[in-house]
């Protein structure tokens, strides 16, 4: 029995040895554990041992079997990852993927309008909006814009009769706002405004704005300050350095200039900033009594801070765009530019 | 406003270069645009003086010179002006010497004789439009002083942004306060004219104002016996570096102190005026004026004029007239200075589409005290200049009535709360005073914020803008710095927000029609009339009414949109004819309007109804996809129903497609239209109608939805979840012969219902037409799916819905299984 079982772990080993392929190992396993296989005729003929042999050489038989078995799950494994190896080395990564369908594209104008209302969302701010034709009163005269004064002359303007324009900024939404809620308030107003002039690399007659507004009991130019320079870390990054200084809109008082130092340059005069090293981002300011007044509000009642800026050109300075009308001309060539960007 | 330093120099100093200099002044308000360097050098030219003069050996024209130019050899030079002579102190432009022009000065031989170098005209040295001769030197210093000593500038100008509230900014004395203010030395002023004591009044030359609330100050000088001539160069300079033009020594006088204090003169030939009188009054309808600059002018009861005995002689603080100019023959001139009303003056310059120096300043609002002072400086130019007397009597006309504005009020504790500063009222009182407000504490007494904590300021003449408590606090922050002021401890906002269901829907739909393929386009909102009838709009249509701008700039017909399609259209177009590669799609969420929209209800402003209803339209189109699917369906239109179907779920906005045609520019049968949850119309979609298309130059199919999102309640519902069948599922695919002229939409009806509760879904997968159907049929493929909630389907269950399907089809559609 002992030589039996030598013999057929010989022959067995040797089997497993040889088969070279997934199918000759199924052929070895069938001709060792098949109904026919040598190792079942064996167990088989155990029936027909001694009682006092049967247990010693049934557990040694088991011994064999399973020995076996493992080293043909072992060859098993070896084939196959052999086989992957080699199915693997004929593959080209250098092939193009294939693509799912092609995915379109948002436009960089209100892809940013939403990121900075977003922004400002975080910091507590409702979005509002208003119309794009209206009156007079709301563009102008509620913004403490005298009738008859040059500041109208710093916004051509599109009129439709003596009552109705297009809207040159979208501060009239202020009052608009005021007129229905009472503070405290924090909104920002994002939308389309109008200048009747020419177009060229940087004007363009239609464009975006977005307005903020922030009205309470105390608000102060100092918050001011803060908010818009939180705002602008948000936008710009922690390494954006900006400064105030005193400029003049009708509708505020005191009014600021918000400039940023120029990112391609970093201050030395460049052509992006004018040479300034400088590059102006944005208005604001203390709402002017008057403009409360318009509103309904009390002259002193209350404080707030305002704050305009101009869509385009936070597009145009961050993707390197130096013509305005490429924003309108909705060129895929450009669009497509843009894929990805939420 | 250019400001020249050197000009700037005459009222104040600074210890900063320009570039700092210009710093301070942007951070305080001037926003100081460019620093540039106004130089003018003549390297290489000296004073020279002619030794010996004769004529050319070989030229009639030519002349030989002898010339010392300080070197000690004397010199050979050739020069061809007829005016040289010997004895004659002249500018000679040493060999090696560059001209204005880069013009290299060489040795050259001229007809056969050397020349050392050449004499300057005054135009060769650029400091004459053209000149005679050479320029001849009066006075002149030793031969071999650089010519830069006498005709030389070095000057640094800034090019400042001035806001509109700020005229005392238009001026050189104007900035020199501001200088002033933030350097803390001390102001000089301007040489001026003292009027003798024996002046006072002039009877004999009357001046009526008309109105005084046009012109409430008008004061005249009169300034005989004038010598015209050019200016001298020191005062050319300073215009020539800041912009103007130099023309004769009273212009430039004139101009000269309205770039130095602000107040714009003007300058009459008292000749040329008729009958010793003037009057300041509106216009006569009818009459006419020529203007300075050569235009002719109707005048209408709007302009504000200048007339004397016989006639407008000026358009009052906009332009003179050309028929009382100061020429070469002007001995006499009468020195107008004025006070015009704002209003009044920028009326006139916007009719007559005329903005001057002086409407620029006038419109801002010009310095009562200054009209005095400038009139008084320019007449000690003129003493000093143009050899002028002046007459001691002068003319000063003022609105009797006219008060000065009381003083202002501000509260020291109203002003830290705007600003969230802690000032203290004797810092505040400080800033003001630096700028030239004098100011006082009022109330009692005492205490570190000055008793009652407010304190009243006067406010000068030039200084206008001021109206109000908070314009002081401006001014106190302005001069704080504002970048001194400590920011607040943190940023201010609301409370807790959301974002309206109107964003979160515009978010939802853009990101997914990106997704899918769509781009997103920003288009015009103005379209043109003849697009209306491209549309082929009817009569009728609503959109036909549209809002047309009044003053468009460009001079064509400006018309706001009221449909989005063209300017979709016009896209599309650019893109095919850019040749980008077909279909792609796109996208647009932008407003329309409506001019005979809906009005609201409740107005503060009678005019708001009349403000046009602004839609808010969701648009999507698939621009050249001619392919066929389906047996033989438009891809393109089918594409866009099931855009439309995609975002209805993405949405959540419950929309449905109605077979209608809806719009003339979409093919008739080839259109839905899409309707809300209550079956109102809210859109349509479909393929633009080929003539459209034609129409439009446009030269690819298109289909397109749009969406009107404004009426729609845009709040989704949130999904209620409903248990799902955990059991497998049995799918049978049928392929059905269906008669022309049955819709699958019927078929799906008879299926649904025939099928009973077990049918879970009917897709149609394939539509074939072709040979071996038969005439008039075409082979829908469908696919059922039936399932049960109970337990796993048995064949039979499943075999007995579908025959009772078959059989209904058979029945009702005469619909009959293939094979």
């Amino acid at each position: 029995m002992q030589e039996t079982l030598e013999r057929l772990r010989a022959e067995g080993r040797a089997l497993i040895g040889d088969a070279d392929s997934e199918q000759a190992i199924e052929q070895v396993r069938v001709a060792l554990f098949g109904r026919k296989g040598s190792l079942t005729a064996l167990l088989r003929g155990l029936r027909e041992l001694p009682d006092a042999e049967r247990p010693a050489a049934g557990a040694a038989l088991n011994e064999l079997k399973q020995e076996l078995e493992a080293a043909l799950e072992l060859k098993t494994e070896g084939l196959r990852s052999a086989g992957d190896t080699a199915a693997g080395a004929g593959a080209d990564l250098s092939l193009p993927g294939t693509p799912p369908a092609p995915a379109g594209s948002l436009h960089p104008l209100p892809a940013i309008v939403r990121e900075v209302c977003d922004i400002f969302h975080g910091m507590g701010f409702s979005v509002a909006d208003g119309p794009d034709v209206e009156l007079d009163w709301y563009n102008f005269t509620a913004l403490n814009f005298p009738d008859d004064h040059p500041a109208r002359d710093s916004q051509d303007t599109f009129y439709i009769d003596d009552k109705l324009l297009l809207r040159t900024q979208t501060s009239p939404v202020q009052v608009r706002y005021m007129e229905q809620h009472r503070p405290p308030l924090a909104i920002v107003a994002p939308g389309r405004v109008y200048r009747n002039e020419a177009a060229d690399a940087s004007h363009a007659a239609e464009f975006f704005q977005i307005e903020g507004l922030c009205v309470d009991k105390d608000v102060t130019l100092a918050d001011l300050k803060t908010t818009v320079r939180e705002f602008l870390r948000l936008l710009y990054g922690a390494d954006c350095t900006i400064r105030f200084r005193p400029h003049f809109f009708p509708f505020t008082e005191p009014s600021v200039e918000v400039d940023m130092r120029c990112f391609a340059c970093g201050g030395q005069g460049c052509g992006v900033c004018g040479r300034t090293g400088w590059i102006e981002i944005m208005g604001a300011g203390m709402v002017h009594p008057n403009v409360f007044a318009a509103a309904g509000y009390e002259r002193d009642a209350y404080t707030g801070f305002a704050f305009g800026l101009g869509i385009d050109r936070i597009a145009m300075l961050r993707y390197g765009i130096d013509d305005i009308r490429l924003l309108y001309e909705n060129d895929l060539r450009f669009l497509h530019q843009f894929r990805g960007v939420r | 406003m250019k400001i020249s330093l050197n000009w700037l120099r005459d009222f104040v100093t600074w210890d900063w270069t320009p570039e700092e200099l210009a710093h301070r002044l942007t951070m305080a308000g001037l926003n100081v645009e460019s620093v540039t360097p106004y130089v003018r050098e003549f390297p290489g030219v000296v004073v020279a003086r002619v030794t010996d003069c004769r004529r050319h050996p070989d030229a009639d024209k030519l002349s030989l010179c002898t010339v010392d130019d300080g070197a000690g050899e004397p010199l050979q030079v050739v020069c061809g002006a007829a005016n040289v002579q010997a004895g004659q102190d002249v500018l000679l432009a040493r060999v090696g010497a560059v001209l204005p022009g880069d013009l290299r000065i060489r040795k050259s031989k001229i007809r056969g004789v050397e020349s050392h170098g050449m004499i300057c005209s005054a135009a060769e040295l650029q400091l004459a439009q053209q000149s005679e001769g050479i320029l001849v030197l009066e006075g002149a210093p030793a031969p071999g002083t650089a010519a830069d000593e006498l005709i030389g500038c070095r000057d640094t100008v800034l090019d400042i942004e001035v806001t509109p509230n700020r005229p005392d900014w238009l001026s050189h004395f104007g900035v020199a306060r501001e200088v002033a203010a933030i350097s803390g030395h001390l102001l000089d002023g301007p040489a001026l004219w003292s009027p003798p004591k024996t002046g006072g009044d002039r009877p004999d030359f009357p001046v009526e104002i008309a109105d005084f609330a046009d012109c409430p100050r008008y004061t005249a000088h009169v300034a005989r016996g004038v010598k015209i001539g050019p200016s001298p160069r020191w005062l050319q300079d300073r215009l020539l570096a800041v912009g103007a033009r130099p023309i004769n020594n009273v212009v430039d006088v004139t101009n000269y102190v309205m770039l130095e204090l602000g107040q714009p003169l003007h300058a009459f030939d008292l000749k040329k005026l008729s009958g010793n009188r003037l009057s300041v009054r509106r216009g006569k309808p009818g009459t006419r004026l020529l203007t300075l600059d050569g235009v002719d002018r109707e005048l209408t009861a709007d302009d504000l004029l200048i007339a004397d005995a016989a006639g407008p002689v000026a358009l009052a603080g906009v332009i003179g007239g050309a028929d009382s100019q100061v020429d070469v023959n002007t001995v006499e001139i009468l020195l107008e200075s004025a006070y015009f009303d704002p209003g009044a003056v920028r009326r006139g310059a916007r009719r007559h589409q005329l903005s001057t120096e002086a409407s620029y300043r006038f419109e801002r609002g010009a310095d009562w005290d200054a009209v005095e002072d400038a009139a008084h400086r320019a007449l000690h130019l003129l003493q000093e200049l143009a050899a002028a007397r002046i007459d001691p009597t002068v003319v000063d006309r003022q609105n009797p009535d006219r008060r000065e504005p009381a003083p202002l009020t501000i509260r020291v504790a109203q002003a830290n709360r705007l600003l969230g500063t802690e000032l203290s009222m004797s810092e505040m009182l400080a800033y003001l005073q630096s700028i030239g407000l004098k100011s006082q504490p009022v109330g009692r007494s005492g205490g570190r914020q000055g008793g009652d904590g407010k304190f009243m300021v006067t406010v000068p003449s030039f200084r206008r803008d001021l109206h109000e408590e908070v314009d002081l606090i401006e001014e106190i922050a302005r001069m704080h710095g504002f970048d001194n002021i400590a920011d607040g401890a943190a940023f201010r906002g609301g409370a807790g927000v959301r974002r309206r269901p109107q964003d979160e829907l515009a978010e939802t739909a853009r990101g997914y029609l990106a997704a899918v393929g769509y781009s997103e386009i920003v288009t015009s909102s103005f379209m043109e009339r003849a697009d209306l009838d491209r549309l082929g709009l009817t009569a009728a249509d609503p959109r036909r009414e549209m809002l047309a701008v009044r003053n468009p700039h460009s001079g064509s017909e400006t018309l706001l949109r009221t449909t989005l399609v063209p300017s979709l259209l016009r896209i599309a177009r650019h893109n095919v004819n850019a040749d980008r590669e077909l279909p792609f799609r796109l996208f647009q969420l932008n407003k329309a309007f409506l001019p005979g929209g809906r009005r609201p209800a409740e107005v503060r402003h009678e005019d708001e109804r009349r403000l046009p209803q602004e839609t808010w339209t969701l648009q999507a189109a698939v621009v050249g996809r001619g392919d066929r699917v389906l047996g033989d369906a438009d891809a393109g239109l089918l594409e866009i129903k099931g855009l439309v179907e995609a975002l209805s779920a993405q949405l959540r906005l419950p929309l449905t497609l109605v077979p209608q045609d809806v719009e003339s520019y979409l093919q008739p049968g080839c259109q839905w239209e899409i309707r809300d949850e209550r079956g109102a119309a809210a859109g349509s979609a479909g393929l633009v109608a080929r003539k459209v298309l034609r129409d439009m130059d446009l030269d690819a199919p298109v289909a397109l939805c749009e969406v009107e999102l404004g009426n729609l309640d845009l709040a989704p519902a949130a999904p209620r979840f409903t248990p799902f069948v955990r059991f497998p599922a049995a799918k049978r695919d049928l392929s059905l012969l269906v008669p022309d002229g049955v819709g699958y939409d019927r078929v799906q009806e008879v299926v649904r219902e025939a099928a009973g509760p077990l049918l879970q879904s009917c897709v149609l997968f394939d539509v074939y037409r072709g040979s071996g159907l038969g005439e008039g049929r075409a082979a829908f493929g469908i696919r059922l799916k039936f399932q049960s909630a109970k337990g796993s389907l048995q064949g039979k269950a499943v075999d007995a819905a579908v025959d009772a399907v078959t059989a209904a089809l058979a029945r009702t559609l005469n619909v009959e299984l293939r094979g």
